[in-house]
């Protein structure tokens, strides 16, 4: 039985800080991550191995995402939206583990995500720009334009957060709702269709926050 | 429903440590092997194009090099046949030379083997000449006397018929290089007396010396021509 998303669940406390359960599973995630890269990369060859090139295919597909939304070398928006769409999806996906819950089914998950995509933005804009040329870009088209600039720039990664968050969760509630009113098998259907909604949601994650990125770096 | 500030601080520090562990374990290592395979194909490429120019440059110099070996093959068979050509011309006149030598050598043989005969010939119609001579004229009387003489005892010599009929032909003469004085023939002719003749008288100087006697029925030559005709008509039959 799964538990109310809505409702955060403490795995154990260190001291005064408590540990829930998203953390939990998010450092699951983490280690496999780590561990499956570690693995997979430690013996790279000039002639790779079948699970080399589905490495490498993924890394240029990413490379040219990158390269077809922000012009210049790929290399630097990589890491990032590589482990959002790599983090988002194995999350996603660790609702197939029997008894976990994926941790961007909670919302402090999917806000640290898009506030982290939201400093980035921020980051870059200004690297890429300089502090005014990026100051500057709120007011364009014209300086009416600033306070709904300053309102978009928040709403639109708040949007990323909830967007996720309403996604997972509702999956989650669903497929929590109908095997408690079912069968053992009944919402197996909706688990594939929560893979594929976790998938999707994982994409269109990766790819706003490389447009929001992206137009921060380019406000032209 | 709340809000965790401490998960989402948690969550915050999850994923940056992420961000380092994929970037450090999966993004650059892949990166890198990319590129550095990039990098392996751009030099095996540049090699190949490098290899491919040297390649054509070699099939260039290699073409230069057979075309010049062509031309040189060309010219040295143009001057092998021009040397052929000149020696045979060069034998051809030596040849022409020798033979010309030759003949002119056999022609000089042959001259002087012509010499040599005409000189041996001349030199046995000398000595014929000489033998004739000296037999004719042993055996030539001194004067026309002796060869009255002569006559008379060829005419004792022939058969009684054959006389007969001599001295009984018509227009009995005797001829002679030189004709006597009329004064001395019938003197000159006395030991023909006994033979009843009363000849007549000729001249020819052909017969150089010596007296015949003829008439229309025969004739007895008793002359230095007729000795040295017999003479040689029997040295001819000696000689062959």
């Amino acid at each position: 039985m799964i538990d109310n998303p809505m409702v955060l669940t403490s795995a154990f406390s260190l001291g005064p800080l408590t540990v829930s359960w998203p953390v939990v599973t998010t450092w699951g995630v983490m280690a496999v991550l780590g561990v499956g890269s570690w693995l997979a990369t430690r013996r790279l060859s000039l002639r790779p191995s079948r699970a080399q090139a589905v490495l490498e295919l993924v890394v240029s597909t990413l490379d040219s995402e990158i390269s077809a939304t922000i012009p210049g070398d790929p290399a630097r928006f990589r890491t990032l939206i590589g482990t959002l769409l790599l983090f988002i999806l194995c999350a996603n996906w660790s609702s197939l583990i029997p008894g976990v819950e994926p941790p961007t089914a909670h919302l402090e998950t999917d806000a640290a995500l898009a506030l982290i995509v939201f400093v980035a933005g921020v980051g870059w804009g200004i690297r890429a720009q300089g502090l005014g040329g990026w100051l500057a870009a709120f007011a364009r088209p014209n300086w009416v334009m600033i306070p709904l600039n300053l309102v978009e720039q928040v709403t639109r990664h708040f949007s990323l957060m909830i967007r996720l968050f309403g996604n997972v969760m509702s999956g989650v509630f669903v497929v929590g709702v109908v095997l408690g009113l079912a069968g053992l098998l009944v919402p197996i259907p909706l688990m594939a269709l929560d893979m594929l909604t976790g998938a999707i949601q994982a994409y269109i994650f990766a790819t706003l926050a490389l447009v929001f990125i992206g137009s921060a770096v380019d406000a032209e | 429903m709340n809000f965790d500030w401490a998960t989402l601080a948690l969550q915050l520090v999850n994923i940056l440590i992420l961000l380092a562990i994929l970037k450090h374990f999966l993004f650059r290592p892949v990166a890198a092997i990319i590129a550095r395979r990039q990098t392996e194909t751009d030099a095996a490429l540049k090699a190949a194009e490098t290899a491919r120019t040297e390649a054509e440059a070699a099939t260039r110099k290699a073409e230069a090099e057979e075309q010049a070996t062509a031309t040189a093959r060309a010219r040295v068979l143009a001057e092998a046949q021009t040397e052929a050509e000149a020696a045979r011309q060069a034998l051809i006149d030596a040849a022409r030379t020798e033979a010309a030598k030759i003949v002119a050598a056999g022609e000089a043989a042959r001259q002087a083997d012509d010499a040599r005969a005409s000189a041996q010939a001349l030199e046995r119609a000398r000595d014929l000449a000489g033998t004739i001579a000296a037999r004719a004229l042993a055996a030539q009387p001194h004067d026309l006397a002796g060869y009255v003489e002569r006559l008379a005892k060829a005419l004792d010599a022939l058969p009684e018929a054959e006389r007969a009929a001599l001295l009984e032909g018509d227009t009995l003469r005797l001829t002679t290089p030189v004709l006597p004085p009329e004064a001395e023939r019938d003197s000159l002719i006395a030991p023909l007396a006994r033979f009843g003749i009363a000849p007549l008288w000729a001249e020819d100087a052909t017969l150089i010396a010596g007296l015949d006697l003829t008439s229309s029925s025969g004739a007895v030559r008793n002359s230095l021509a007729h000795d040295l005709d017999l003479i040689a008509r029997a040295l001819g039959h000696e000689r062959n």
